[in-house]
């Protein structure tokens, strides 16, 4: 029966490349980053590594940015804190949700109202359509679909990293700093 | 061959596959790919991380290939228990801290976990062993 139902949610989601995504999809090198909101690390990796990856390669069209969840079961709000990113992509609010979730992770983590942060990121009327979407079938496939992928890529922790050029991947645990990560991204671009 | 010289050459080649190996792993990838797991336990400034992901893999295929010929045992082996104790320090260090990161030990995408501390560990003991037994006899090429 699960099996059944993580192929009919598969087949239910839609492209990637029309949600938690950033950047040119043509670009030279693809970086999916596998994150659960309630992962202190992912929260580093997201401000420290990914903001400025954003400013320099991303929205330069030369890094393709895909967000994949990948809730850790350990953490007892990071499925729903998935789920309502997940949902505000579907009205094209993704980024302003995960950033006020990683932004304020401390303390959702510890009371659970993780809702609370949605009102404040995007008021009232959209956080209510955003709630109800969460529990939607599709939300949830996706984050399935998305938790697929990266076990099919043997990935155990968060954050991951998979980078991708000229048909080679390069998974890589953990928070990389952006220096480093610049100087790999060069490398790759530069061929 | 005495029982302890058959120790000894068991130690020595069991150390150099796993050295040549590690060396061999991390050099078959993108230097800079070996750079992001060493970053990624946050210990080591850039310069650091950088010198380290450029200088490891040759060091460990120099020990692999001393211990492999069995030239100057004793130095190699004292070397390797070193590389070994640093490794292990670090991956307990890391793994208390609960991080979730690569491990490093032979190439990327191997998971620190206690099954990866405990096969350190068990080299880590060998690497010592063996130095005790090289530096209690004398140092032949023969072994």
């Amino acid at each position: 029966m699960a099996i059944l139902l993580l192929a009919v949610g598969a087949k239910a989601a839609p492209p990637a490349a029309t949600r938690k995504t950033r950047g040119a999809p043509m670009a030279k090198v693809t970086l999916e980053v596998f994150s659960d909101f309630q992962c202190p690390a992912c929260k580093t990796l997201h401000d420290q590594t990914l903001k400025p990856l954003v400013a320099e390669y991303v929205d330069k069209g030369r890094v393709y940015l895909i967000h994949r969840d990948f809730p850790l079961p350990v953490h007892a709000y990071a499925r729903q804190a998935a789920a309502l990113a997940c949902a505000a992509a579907r009205i094209g609010k993704y980024e302003p949700v995960s950033d006020a979730l990683f932004d304020t992770q401390a303390a959702w983590s510890n009371d659970g109202k993780v809702e609370a942060v949605v009102v404040n990121a995007v008021g009232a009327a959209d956080a209510k359509r955003l709630s109800d979407l969460a529990k939607s079938p599709e939300v949830l496939a996706e984050i399935e679909s998305d938790m697929q992928k990266g076990r099919a890529a043997k990935l155990t922790q968060t954050p991951t990293m998979v980078l991708s050029h000229n048909g080679k991947t390069y998974p890589v645990a953990g928070v990389v700093t952006f220096p480093i990560l610049r100087r790999f991204l060069d490398q790759l671009l530069a061929q | 061959m005495t029982k302890r010289s058959g120790m000894v050459l068991l130690l020595r080649l069991a150390l150099a596959v796993v050295l040549l190996y590690a060396g061999y792993t991390k050099l078959r990838q993108p230097w800079l790919v070996f750079a992001m797991s060493i970053d990624a336990y946050g210990l080591l400034p850039e310069m650091g991380v950088l010198a380290v992901a450029r200088t490891l893999p040759w060091i460990e295929l120099g020990l692999g290939t001393l211990l492999l010929a069995g030239l100057w045992l004793r130095v190699a082996s004292a070397l390797t228990a070193a590389i070994l104790a640093i490794f292990f320090g670090i991956m307990l260090l890391s793994y208390g801290k609960g991080m979730g990161i690569d491990c490093g030990c032979f190439g990327v995408g191997e998971a620190l976990t206690a099954k990866t501390l405990a096969r350190d560990g068990l080299l880590f003991a060998a690497a010592v062993l063996l130095t005790r037994m090289a530096w209690r006899r004398p140092s032949t090429p023969s072994l």
